[in-house]
Order: C-alpha cells, then structure tokens, then sequence
C-alpha cells in the first residue's frame, strides 16, 4: 500500500487518544478547516484505518413569529385570556388576534358561538402545540401543527462522526513520522541550501499522470515522408507542379485518345478555363493520327486543338512527369512525385474525389522491362512488403505494362499500383530516345493498409482524437545486402 | 474492364484441358479473376484486347499458351455468294460498313449466350457505346440477298426486335428503350441507316435496333452479320473478332462483296521486328528463333528471318497491335513475367528534395513544435464555406469545376482557414485545447500555391495570442514583416493584422469574428493565422504553372 500524505498522518495521530470525533474537534486540534478534515478523514476510511459515520438529525427552529408567540402566548390563549365568560362577537373582532384566534378557540373548544355571542366553555388547559412551543424538541401532534402554522422549521442536520480503527490504532501504535514535508521547492530553498533540511513530499507513481498531447505532424503525411526518404535515399529528384494542367499534358502527351472514356466528363474535373498548346504540340497530333516517324499506326480519326486545350484538375501525377520529362531529354533522369490528384468519384469508404498518387520514373540508356521489375521489388521491399509478383496489365500510356502485387498477412496478395514503360509515341515527340521506366501507385490505399483504417475518408476529414491518439511510427530500417 | 462467363464445361472442350490448369494460368496472360463458381467462373480483360471477349477467344488464347496449339490461327473465307452496296448518302452520316457470313451453325444456350455477350462487351471496347461500331446479326434464311445499306426517311417502318407491331424509326428512337439509349448517335441527321434485303425488308435500323424478322435463336444455321460505324479499323476490327469466334466453334465463314471488295479479310498483318530491339527493351538475351517460339504461343506466325529480323504475321482479331512493342509486351507474357531476373539498373543520380517540399517540411516541424496538431483537409470546398461563412466576398479568380459530384465540392481553395475551421466543427466535441494547423495547396488564378494555417480555440484564446503565433513564426523562418491594421471580415475588427512583406500583403493574424464562429457552431473564441509560403525565404521564384 501507498504511503499516507502527510495530512492523513496527522489526522490519524489527533484522532488515537479521542478514538472518536466530530470534525469539529479534530479541525480545532489540527489547526485546519472542517471540509479538509473529512476530505482526509475519507482517504484513512479508504485504506481503513479509520471509520467514518454520517448521521442526520432533525431539529426544529422557531421562526420570528414563533419566537414573538413563545413570550406572549399563541394567539388564541391572548384572545382567551382578552375577555370574560362571554362576549359579543362584534366587539371580538375588533381585536387584532381574532382572525386567527377565533377558528383556533372553536377548534380547540374553549368557545361557543351562538346568537353572536361568544360563550367560553370552561377550562382551556394547556394545547400540544403550546407544550411544543415551550419546547419544540419533544416531538408529538403539537409540533406538526406548529410547523403547518408557519411558527416552527424542521432542519435536517448532518453530522459526521469520525472514528479510529483497530488497523489505524495499532498503526499509530507502530510509530508516525510527522515531520512537516515539502511540495514545490522555491527558488529560495534552492539556492540557500535550506533544502538539505527538508523532507520532500513523496508522490505515488502508480497512479496516473495527467495525459498531455504533443503537437504533432498528421500520421498519413509521416507515411508519405518515408516515401520521399525512401526514394530520394534511391537517388530520384522530387518534382511538383500545378493542380490545373491542360488536356495536352494530362491526356494528348500521353497519348490518350481523345474519344477515351477517362476523359469523359463523367471521371474528369473539367475547368472552364482554356491553356493554348504548347509549342512542339504537333508532334503529339501527328502521334495520335498515324504514329508520326514511329512503327506506330497511331490512332487515326481525327484530333483536336480544341480539346487538347481544355483543362482539368490534373487526374494522375504522371502529367507531371511527362513535361519533367519533356525538359530534361538526356539520360539520367530518375524522378518522382506524390502529389494529390482528382477523380470524379463519388465519395464512399474507398473512395474520394481528391487522394494523393506516387509516381516514378527512370530514364536511361539500356534500362528495360527486367530493369522495372527491379526497381518494383527494391521499392515495395523498402515499404516493408517482402513478397512482391507481377502480373500482365493494361494502360494506355506503357507497353509492356505490370501489376505488383505485395503479399499482405490476413489479405493474401494485394494489387499496389501499376507500372510499364512508356510507349514510344509518349516519348519520341520530346526527343527522350531512352526508355522510360514508370511506376505509380495510390498512396492512401497503403495507409489504409498501415494506419489499419477501413474508410479512406478518415485520412482527410480528421477527427483530432484520432491523431491524438495515434503515436508516432517510426519506420523499421530494413537492412539489405 | 469487360468481365466475360466462362463455363467450364464450354471452356474444356475448346481448349482441351481441365479448368485448373486453365484458371490456375488465366491471370499471366492478363486477367482478374473475379469470381470463382461451381460451373463457371467470372474472369476481366483488359479493354484493349476485345478478342478476349467471349469463350471461344479465351480458349484459342489458351491453347497457345498452354503450349497445347501454337501459331497463327487459319480461318478459312469460302467465295463469296452475297453483295451488299453502300448508299453515298450514308457518307455523312455513317458511312463505313463490314459484313461476313457464317454458316453450319449449331447453337446451344452457352454459344448463343457467349455471342449476345461478346457483341455487347465489342460495343464497349471499340464502339464506344455504339458510336464508332455497331454490330448486328441476323438470321439469314429469313431474308434474301442482295442486301442495300440505305439513308432512308425517318419514317420508314418495321417491327423492331422484341416488339409485334411495326413503328416508324422516329418512334423507335423515342418510345424503344435503345432508342431511347443511343438515338443521339444519330437524331440530327435528316436520314437515318437502314439495311433492307433485296425484297426491301428491313434487317436492321443501325447502331439501334434490329428487326423482330431475322432474330437469331438457338436455331440459326445461317448469319449475315453486319458491322457500321464512323470508325473504319473498328467496322474492321468488330467483323474479325465475331467472324473467328464462331469459326473456333466449328462455323464456317463465307465471304460478302461490298462495293466490290471481299469482307471479311480475315489473313494476317505483316510486321517486321527486331530481334534485338525486343532484347533491349525486355532485358533478355534471346535468340531470334527463341523469340519467334514465344510469340507463337501468343498466335501469332513469327519466322526468324536472316540475321536481326523477325517476320511477324499479326492475327485479324488483334486490335491492339499499333507499334513493335506490342508484339514484344506478348514475347514478355509468353516467357513469364514471373521469370525474368528482375534487378534494378545502375542508373546514378543523387536524390534532391523539391525546394517547395523542403519549405513545408521546416514549417510542420515548426508549427508542430509550437504545440499544433496537423490536419489534411480537402483542397475541393464550396462558396458557403470559402466566402459566405466567413465573411469574405467572393473572389473572381476561384476556379469553379464544371460539373460537380456534389453542392459541396464546386471550387478549389484559394485559402486553408475556411478548411480548419470546419475540421473544428467536426470536432467542437472533443476535449480543449484545440490546435491544429494545415499546410499545402491553394490555387491563385491558375497557378498552384501554398499556405500555411493554424487555429488555436479555447476560453482564453485571443488577438495576443494569435499575434505571438504570427510573429514567432516569421522570427523562425526569417521572414521580415510589418503587421498593418486588416480589413479581412473573418475577423474582429481592431483584432486583426495583415502581415506585410515586401509592400504586399502575405498573410493575416488574429481573433476570428463571431459571426463566423457562429456560422461554424464554435463556442469559444479561436486565434487564427495564414501564411502565403510564397514569401518566405527558401521558396522558389517561379511558382508552379501550367
């Protein structure tokens, strides 16, 4: 058991020699209020050394009117006492008493009243009410009535009583240290060196401390700085762009037909601002007509300038990849970019109309498709998912094209993403004649996956208890080679 | 994404082997499977390859990769005994036009069903709802040829599929549930498609609706199949898959004359391709004769030729075969995605972080560490909450999104504040203190920038308190300002500051006006900041543009 505070061992010692007592006593031995008294007269009673004991007592009080009848008799002995053996009751009720004490005299029957005279009826001896206005404390009819008459107060009194336990008295027995203790040292007991003198308060370390929140960076965002570390520790420059990008970088450049659904107004943010074509746009065009001076047959059909212009909230990060790419032409690049991007999905527990996407690309000479495979498997390894496959998938902007799967204990093998080589017809417009390996991913998926979320929406309507709650990850370092 | 029944019992006898081997294999040729039932199982292909929509496309993809019959696939095309002719009024309208026909059918509910299907899922893929290809087929013994693509008057007549009384095609177009679906293809045209045999009975009314006169039932040895569209190598493309599909099973295909030239032209496409190149860009070291084996398990006829070469024929069904690397990806399949020696390649770059990122990186450690919990609100927000509830006027240069999913995601931010404030009135039941800040995206015009928030709320929140905050983190981010009186109604008047830097206003501070405390159903006062990042030392100069 925990030490007793300083003040319960006090209280104990004061209460030993009295066995029992009121806090009243005990406040005057202690030289402490009576409230603090029971606060720790209840601690003693928790650990029980000590007893304590509420009992509740009526009592009565006279009110003022009360007090002014107990000198001067209740109204209707004035009354009585006021005439003769009879009186008429004309001449009665001028007496101020009357109202009340005519009713209390026929009541009691002292009087008669007949023909308007007022006729006493012989004795009137003494009434229980006026034996309980000499003394309210004996209880009985006469008190009840004087209370209905507004003359006497019932009180209820608590008073607790306060006694020793043969645990508390043996306790005492044993001995108490009563030395006075300190709280909160001041600067004083500090630097005088009075403090080698005093005796430190102790705290119980079992109970609880007080919870306090740090500030702290949102457990999604760490998990996508760890991305960032990952890759940049790969050696990738991180590049940012605009949330509005003309159909030409987001579709055309990539080359996304024009009539393709992804483009519908249905899936895709449309603005009703309008960015002109970049120059060099005609290669694009000659792309999606007929291949332009690849082995491409290209689309055919027909394309727009006008559709190339519109814009939309970019829909994949890999538009921004693309104009990286678009600039920097020459061998090495490795790029990435997590970013939010925008769909037009309605909001249910997977998804959301806004959501941020990973993307990245290496473009080199003699890179190949074995090359992206490796870099799928380093990647995922990084992120913790040691099992990785591959599967055939289909995007309009890579051939070959592949799907990661990482194995996830409790879901089996889980899709993460998709990746391929960018088609020739995306690339050669920009005179990139080096393949270029690509990969991206939906970053929330795998928070939801890490944070061990089930609704995507928690991630960005934030409920603080939430992120208070949650502690800070710190990813494992996984060690290769 | 087309997802396409398989039967099992079907599946087997087209492939030649049991449905494990085939399941167990489907998903690396590429595919999801979806469901797994007790006689049949529900598989997705991708949209670029429409011949592996119905069954018999599956299957014939299968035998090659099972190694169980490799190559081209012969189909065989009989002299053709029909002509169909193409009104030149057709040539605005809908002009292009593909035909076979196909004989020694016999039927059963899962061929017939697997037909209907694959007719559907090529609409899909390659009509783009009917647009670019329509495919119709008929039960040829019910008419008689020479058969005529006409532009006829809207108010020509037939009975329609389905239907017992004859209607005009302007009433099919409007009463006609695919009418009704797919009449803006064609309701502005003064004319309207029709094919009618020599006897001018009516076939079919394309892209809508056939007629009820040649439905195709489990007893149809004989089609006429007809394709039109605005899209020539999709009219091609949509012949091809149904003329092969129904040869797997066993049909015989006849040719059609149209404008003189024979439908359907069901050889190969020659290409030639490297060796070499498909090498590289797999990462492999293959010999010629060692690729051509792989892509004969994908159907198609590849000859190593002399030297570097490799002679290609790509089957007619393919749809998806526009450069030399779509015939590599298919050398990949073949070999097994699962067998490549995957390594990452020694390409040397030294890593940077983004500039921007690096800004926002200091400032969460910053804010954070000034007590701040952060928060990722969305960056799609409405007018209410931008401007109405926070007493702000509206601005011009929002970007407002044409068609909105909902009333409550019409603009894209220009300011983060609105955004906290609703993250506090979802949480006005939580415990205080509340501070949370958000840092990210906001757009100005058409540029993307960024900023900074932060609110702070409990009983004795207020302008000092804001104001410290405001200037403790221009201190730490070196960033010298002059605090002006603000004119920002979001705030208490006399209990607001603009941060100023470089004669322009960068940013604001103080205790947020009641009314708007109101409007977000906040009771106790909140201490707010903004700041445009774009003025902080470190960001860069040119912000991000489109």
């Amino acid at each position: 058991m925990a030490e007793l505070t300083q003040n319960e061992k006090k209280l104990l010692a004061a209460l030993e020699p009295l066995k029992t007592a009121g806090p009243d006593t005990l406040s005057q031995v202690l030289g402490t209020r009576e409230d603090a008294v029971i606060q720790h007269a209840y601690l003693l009673a928790d650990r029980g050394l000590a007893e304590v004991m509420r009992s509740t007592e009526v009592s009565y009080r006279l009110t003022g009117e009360g007090i002014e009848y107990g000198e001067k008799g209740l109204p209707e002995r004035q009354l009585y006492q006021s005439f003769g053996d009879s009186i008429p009751l004309a001449d009665l009720s001028k007496n101020p008493l009357s109202r009340i004490g005519i009713g209390q005299m026929r009541r009691k029957g002292w009087v008669t009243i007949k023909d308007g005279i007022v006729t006493k009826t012989g004795t009137a001896a003494e009434s229980d009410e006026e034996h309980a206005l000499c003394d309210p404390s004996s209880g009985g009819r006469g008190v009840k009535d004087l209370v209905k008459r507004g003359l006497l107060v019932e009180e209820e009194t608590v008073s607790i009583r306060i006694r020793i336990t043969p645990e508390g008295t043996a306790m005492v027995r044993a001995g108490l240290d009563l030395t006075e203790e300190t709280g909160t040292l001041t600067r004083d007991q500090i630097i005088s060196g009075a403090w080698k003198d005093l005796t430190l308060r102790r705290y119980d370390v079992e109970k609880l401390p007080k919870r306090v929140y740090p500030g702290k960076i949102h457990p999604y965002q760490r998990l996508i700085d760890h991305m960032r570390h990952v890759l940049l520790e790969m050696g990738f420059t991180e590049i940012q762009g605009s949330i509005v990008q003309s159909a030409f970088w987001n579709f055309d450049a990539l080359f996304q037909p024009q009539d393709h659904p992804a483009r519908e107004m249905q899936d895709t943010f449309y603005l009703s601002e309008k960015i002109p074509v970049p120059g060099g746009y005609e290669r694009v065009r000659d792309m999606h007509l007929f291949g332009g001076e690849t082995t491409s047959t290209g689309w055919g059909g027909a394309w727009s300038q006008e559709k190339a212009e519109q814009c939309v909230l970019r829909t994949h990060t890999t538009s921004l990849s693309i104009q990286h790419l678009a600039c920097n032409p020459e061998p090495p690049v490795k790029a990435f970019c997590i970013s939010r991007v925008y769909r037009r999905e309605a909001i249910d527990p997977t998804h959301l109309p806004e959501f941020e996407q990973l993307e990245g690309i290496v473009m080199d000479e003699g890179v190949s498709f074995r090359h992206l495979l490796g870099y799928l498997k380093e990647f995922y390894g990084r992120m913790g998912f040691d099992d990785v496959r591959f599967r055939p998938a289909y995007f309009p902007y890579t051939e070959p094209s592949v799907e990661p799967e990482v194995y996830v204990d409790g879901l089996g093998w889980v899709e993460m993403g998709g990746a391929g080589i960018f088609r020739e017809e995306v690339t050669a417009p920009w005179g990139i004649h080096h393949p270029v390996l690509a990969w991206g991913l939906g970053v929330s998926r795998m928070a939801m996956l890490r944070l061990g979320l089930k609704d995507l929406r928690l991630l960005y309507r934030s409920d603080i208890e939430w992120i208070r709650e949650t502690p800070t990850w710190i990813p494992e370092h996984r060690g290769r080679r | 994404m087309a997802i396409i029944t398989l039967p099992y019992r079907y599946l087997e006898s087209l492939v030649g082997t049991d449905k494990k081997t085939i399941i167990s294999r489907l998903p690396m040729i590429g595919s999801d499977i979806e469901r797994i039932e007790e006689d049949h199982a529900d598989v997705e292909f991708f949209p670029d390859r429409p011949d592996l929509f119905s069954v018999e496309g599956v299957a014939r993809a299968m035998r090659g990769f099972l190694g169980i019959e490799t190559g081209l696939p012969d189909y065989k095309v009989s002299p053709p005994e029909t002509t169909f002719s193409i009104d030149p009024g057709l040539a605005a309208i809908r002009p292009y036009l593909g035909s076979a026909v196909i004989r020694d059918l016999h039927f059963d509910e899962e061929s017939i069903t697997s037909l209907m299907g694959l007719q559907e899922a090529l609409h899909w893929a390659v009509g783009r709802g009917r647009s670019k290809v329509a495919i119709g087929v008929h039960d040829m013994d019910k008419v008689k040829g020479p058969f005529h693509y006409i532009a006829a008057p809207r108010d020509r007549s037939f009975i329609p599929l389905d239907y017992d009384k004859e209607m005009t095609m302007e009433e099919i177009l409007a009463e006609h549930p695919k009418g009704k679906a797919y009449a803006h293809i064609v309701q502005d045209f003064a004319r309207f498609p029709l094919i009618v045999d020599d006897e001018d009975r009516v076939l079919s009314f394309p892209p809508i609706i056939n007629g009820e006169l040649t439905r195709v039932t489990e007893e149809t040895r004989n089609i006429l199949l007809d394709t039109t569209g605005t899209d020539p190598k999709a009219v091609k493309i949509a012949v091809a898959i149904i003329c092969t599909a129904l040869a797997e099973n066993g049909a015989r295909i006849e040719g059609v004359t149209i404008e003189g030239s024979t439908w359907p032209d069901l050889g190969p496409t020659e290409r030639n391709v490297s060796a070499s190149e498909c090498n590289r860009l797999l990462g492999l070291t293959l010999p010629p004769t060692g690729i051509a084996g792989l892509l004969e398990k994908m159907r198609f006829s590849a000859v190593a030729g002399e030297g570097d070469t490799i002679r290609v024929g790509v089957p007619c069904y393919r749809a998806d075969i526009m450069h030399d690397w779509d015939i590599f990806e298919d050398a990949a399949i073949a070999y097994g995605y699962e067998n490549f020696d995957a390594r990452i390649s020694s390409t040397f770059a030294i890593g940077k972080e983004n500039p921007v990122q690096a800004v926002m990186g200091a400032i969460r450690e910053l804010v954070s560490g000034l007590g701040y919990l952060e928060v990722l609100p969305f960056t799609l927000t409405n007018e209410r909450t931008l401007y109405t509830r926070m007493r702000r006027p509206m601005q011009e240069c929002a970007l407002k999104i044409l068609h909105p999913i909902s009333e409550d995601h019409t603009l894209v931010r220009t300011s983060i504040l609105p955004l906290l404030l609703e993250t506090l009135q979802a949480n006005r039941h939580r415990e205080l203190p509340q501070r949370i800040f958000a840092v990210g995206d906001v757009i100005e015009g058409m540029h993307t920038i960024q900023k900074l928030a932060c609110v702070s709320t409990h009983p004795g929140a207020d302008f000092s308190e804001a104001y410290a905050t405001a200037d403790a983190l221009c201190r730490e981010l070196s960033l010298s300002y002059k605090a002006v009186g603000s004119h920002d109604g979001a705030f208490i008047e006399g209990r607001r500051g603009d941060i100023v830097c470089k004669e322009k206003i960068s940013g604001v501070f103080g205790e947020i006006h009641p009314a708007v405390l109101n409007a977000f159903e906040l009771e106790h006062p909140v201490a707010a900041v903004e700041l445009d990042l774009t003025a902080v030392p470190g960001y860069p100069a040119t912000p991000g543009s489109p």
